[in-house]
């Protein structure tokens, strides 16, 4: 099935996209991970002023059968939480590029992003898998 | 041993559905949204490929007497032509499986066990029978086993021509012969809802899952039908029912019937004074899952988390539990442990919901 990887984001093997926007970056989950992920039904976001490295656990995404962790693509302190997210947790399923957007962070070290995927090295990827 | 794969394998495959290995089979665990299959069951009509589950046929003079022997409920009392529940115990009374026996004759029987205890309990059964004149026979492999269930089952079945007019009450079955196949059907089901379960030969289940389809009787997986059942507080064996427990701890004290004859477990169920009690318990916020603590309002652990999920119907989260019996808080204060916090449980004295069976 052919999942949306748009071109202008980056992305983790953890299924996690990233917009970098100078010393900041937004952070959600892709397209491929909603879809495996089925219908969703609860969203757990940390607050603002957390720090976070890179890899780290910083909140869970359920599906009625399923419960996953997800993990910071980079080092850096939560400065914005897409508060409207828990109470709409179907919009992951709906919008998860746009309106599902999770948190958005200050980076710590800016060298990191160069780890992450392009959407041609996430759409390898997916097809290892 | 290498997976199995039930007569639908295929059609599953062609319906993209995600699947996944259970009890030794390769099974759909959802075609399009679990929400989906859900809804499709308590409001319209679903069907469930559950081939995988066990049937063995006890046949002879003994049958009845040997079915009613074995399991803790009363099977010598039902009816023909009627399907009793039962766990099925050990001498100490812990739970082997909780089955389905349906008396299609006082000497034939059908009974229905979980497909991940196929082996255990046909060991166990066939043990038993030195003092009884029948023949026991595991046709597992024979059948094809499919489940219509919802509101729409019955319109559904009887517009294909395959239930007659006769009177056909829940927890009864019917055996008829359709277009030259002889089906066993059962007004059965794991849904809380009105419904059908059909034994078939593989043939037949194939032809009647694309007929069914074509009516528009949604394809669910194996996560829709754990969620309705949950919805119901209908108990699933290796969660409420384990070889650790006896019925007595799960909420199965209705399914024991002390006052009948001579049956495996009696003397030791007699006696027995429950460890457990079953509860049922719902959050506003969060989704309890299996193994998450149960604590009083003094935050004392005091069980766990038997089988959690999201409601479809309620929107929230709900579980089953089993809790000490001796440290059961008397106030019904329960508290359910999510990762780092501690949310307050409502409690449930019925089930989360009502399904429509008849």
């Amino acid at each position: 099935m052919a999942h949306n990887i748009p071109a202008e984001l980056k992305y983790t093997k953890d299924h996690e996209w990233t917009k970098i926007d100078g010393d900041t970056v937004v952070i959600g989950i892709t397209d491929f991970a909603q879809s495996a992920l089925g219908d969703i039904v609860f969203v757990e976001l940390p607050e603002v002023g957390k720090t976070l490295n890179a890899h780290q656990a910083f909140g869970v995404v359920e599906s009625i059968k399923s419960v996953s962790d997800l993990y910071s693509p980079i080092s850096g302190t939560v400065v914005e939480v897409n508060s409207a997210l828990p109470d709409a947790p179907e919009l992951c399923n709906a919008e998860p590029y746009g309106s599902a957007w999770m948190i958005k962070v200050k980076l710590s070290n800016t060298q990191e992003v160069n780890s992450l995927l392009s959407a041609t090295d996430y759409q390898n990827y997916l097809s290892t898998l | 041993m290498s997976i199995q794969k039930t007569s639908l394998h295929e059609a599953h495959l062609v319906l993209k559905a995600k699947m996944a290995p259970f009890a030794g089979f390769d099974m759909p665990l959802q075609y399009t949204s679990v929400k989906e299959e859900v809804l499709a069951v308590r409001n319209e009509a679903g069907v469930f490929d559950v081939s995988h589950m066990g049937e063995f046929l006890v046949t002879g003079p003994d049958a009845v007497n040997f079915v009613d022997y074995i399991m803790t409920n009363d099977f010598k009392n039902a009816e023909v032509k009627k399907a009793v529940y039962s766990p099925l115990c050990r001498d100490n009374g812990t739970v082997i499986d909780d089955l389905i026996a349906y008396k299609l004759a006082e000497d034939r029987i059908l009974i229905c066990v979980n497909a991940s205890n196929i082996d255990k309990d046909w060991n166990w059964i066939s043990s038993k029978t030195k003092n009884f004149k029948i023949d026991l026979k595991n046709l597992s492999d024979d059948y094809s086993l499919l489940a219509i269930q919802g509101p729409k089952a019955e319109p559904i079945l009887k517009s294909l021509g395959i239930l007659g007019n006769s009177d056909f009450p829940y927890y009864s079955i019917l055996e008829t012969a359709h277009e030259g196949e002889k089906l066993i059907i059962a007004r059965t089901g794991y849904t809380g809802e009105d419904g059908f379960e059909v034994f078939s030969s593989h043939n037949f289940a194939k032809k009647f899952w694309n007929q069914l389809l074509n009516l528009g009787v949604k394809p669910c997986g194996l996560a829709s039908r754990d969620v309705l059942r949950l919805e119901v507080c209908y108990p699933l064996y290796g969660h409420e029912l384990t070889d650790e427990v006896t019925p007595l701890d799960a909420g199965l004290a209705w399914t024991v019937k002390l006052e009948k004859d001579n049956f495996i477990g009696k003397a030791a169920l007699a006696e027995y004074k429950p460890r457990f009690q079953l509860v049922k318990l719902s959050l506003e916020k969060g989704i309890p899952r299996e193994g998450y603590a149960i604590l009083d309002s003094n935050n004392n652990t005091i069980g766990k988390v038997t089988s959690g999920t999201m409601s479809v119907v309620t929107g929230k989260g709900i579980a089953m539990a089993l809790v000490e019996k001796d440290k059961n808080p008397k106030d019904k204060k329960y508290l359910i442990n999510i990762r780092a916090a501690n949310y307050e449980a409502n409690y449930h004295s019925k089930a989360f919901i009502t399904g429509g069976h008849k």
